[in-house]
């Protein structure tokens, strides 16, 4: 079809105001929509299972990783960084805490998990979730002997944890230094949130 | 309907990133693991089959006012679709493609072909015409994402060809999808003014 007959064409048939060809406008569009909607609510019956539980078995995974325990209790505890706290609990009695945290490094949030123990130190650092630069933010967050070096690690050492000053510091990667920090305020965060915890009168079983 | 020609044209002739510089964005953000490159690839050439044979099928039906909604609406069901299966079935592609498989709704290249070819041609032309324009896409983004993934990580699909500190990590960066999009199209350029193909 030639461009002016296409013109002619549209222009002839967009000043049209009957009512029958505006309902089959509606009707052809709410027909397509209803169709497409039905595919996809069997498409999310037969997928949602599925990716609910792949979610929670990486959740889990992540947990288990950052501080083992039989069963992870949530508790009704938020704070600026840190989404969510459980309470960790082995053979009947709570071995600690852990922390999903998010914070900022230098291309987005930072998501991870945090496992704290019962004296308040960090037992280890997972990552859940992060954008860093390819190359450059995964030698922090992509590099677990990186994350590694928080373990052990706690706010009676010397306050916050600081990257490559300070009296309890961390040492982060050269030329990741946004990502480095965006990590260690993720575990502050979490040994912040722990103790604000216990100071509300949370108990320690 | 001559597969041949569609092939060519999709491949080659009409390739989608090289020729009609359609899509950029997803070509430019995922190709930095030949991974990555083929599942999105995969990912657009199968939305890009079902909703050409969807659209054509629906070609007569569809009234002209309404007809880019209505593109829209079967690109995104298909889009939500697949996203849900690699979500369900494929958990780490979808995790390192992320946001554009969702983005791939308003990739231009799928309503190009819903516009251009789909809404004018039989559901198996518009099939084939899917495949081939989504094989060309997928092929792009192979040898894109070997280039930056080689290059820029000395890595080839995950294995190590050359220790990552003498790698140019500037290619693994955005601005290195722009540079090698550029020579790749550069090097199209020149080959179609070699065989006469090309204008001006």
């Amino acid at each position: 079809m030639s461009r002016q007959a296409q013109t002619a064409k549209s222009q002839k048939t967009s000043f049209s105001i009957d009512p029958r060809y505006i309902g089959r406008l509606v009707g052809t569009l709410t027909g397509i929509c209803l169709v497409v909607a039905l595919l996809l609510g069997i498409v999310n019956y037969v997928t949602k299972p599925l990716i609910d539980a792949s979610q929670k078995a990486k959740q889990d995974a992540a947990m288990a990783q950052v501080l083992a325990a039989d069963s992870y209790e949530k508790l009704e505890f938020t704070t600026a960084n840190v989404t969510a706290l459980y309470k960790a609990v082995a053979g009947g009695a709570q071995v600690g805490w852990v922390a999903e945290t998010s914070t900022s490094g230098s291309q987005g949030a930072i998501q991870m998990m945090v496992g704290v123990d019962i004296d308040s130190r960090v037992t280890g650092v997972s990552i859940v979730k992060h954008s860093e630069t390819p190359n450059i933010g995964t030698k922090v967050v992509g590099d677990q002997s990186v994350l590694d070096r928080f373990i052990g690690m706690s706010h009676a050492d010397g306050g916050e944890i600081t990257v490559n000053t300070g009296t309890n510091r961390f040492d982060g990667v050269t030329g990741a230094t946004y990502s480095s920090k965006g990590a260690a305020a993720g575990v502050n965060a979490a040994l912040t949130a722990v103790s604000e915890y216990l100071a509300q009168g949370g108990q320690t079983q | 309907m001559n597969v041949g020609k569609q092939l060519k044209e999709g491949l080659i002739s009409q390739n989608p990133v090289l020729i009609q510089l359609l899509g950029m964005c997803s070509t430019l953000a995922i190709t930095t693991s030949v991974a990555n490159g083929i599942g999105m690839g995969l990912s657009v050439t199968i939305i890009l089959t079902l909703s050409n044979i969807f659209i054509s099928l629906l070609r007569k039906i569809i009234p002209d006012q309404v007809r880019i909604a209505a593109y829209i609406v079967v690109i995104a069901g298909f889009v939500t679709m697949v996203d849900l299966i690699l979500q369900a079935y494929f958990e780490e592609l979808a995790e390192s493609l992320g946001v554009f498989i969702p983005l791939i709704v308003v990739n231009c290249i799928i309503l190009a072909r819903a516009e251009s070819f789909a809404s004018k041609h039989r559901p198996l032309a518009a099939a084939v015409d899917g495949i081939c324009q989504g094989l060309g896409y997928t092929l792009v983004l192979v040898v894109m994402s070997a280039i930056r993934e080689l290059l820029g990580a000395g890595t080839l699909n995950g294995v190590e060809v050359f220790p990552s500190e003498y790698a140019v990590q500037m290619l693994a960066l955005p601005v290195g999808g722009f540079l090698t999009l550029g020579c790749l199209i550069a090097l199209t350029q020149w080959a179609r003014s070699k065989t006469g193909q090309g204008g001006k």
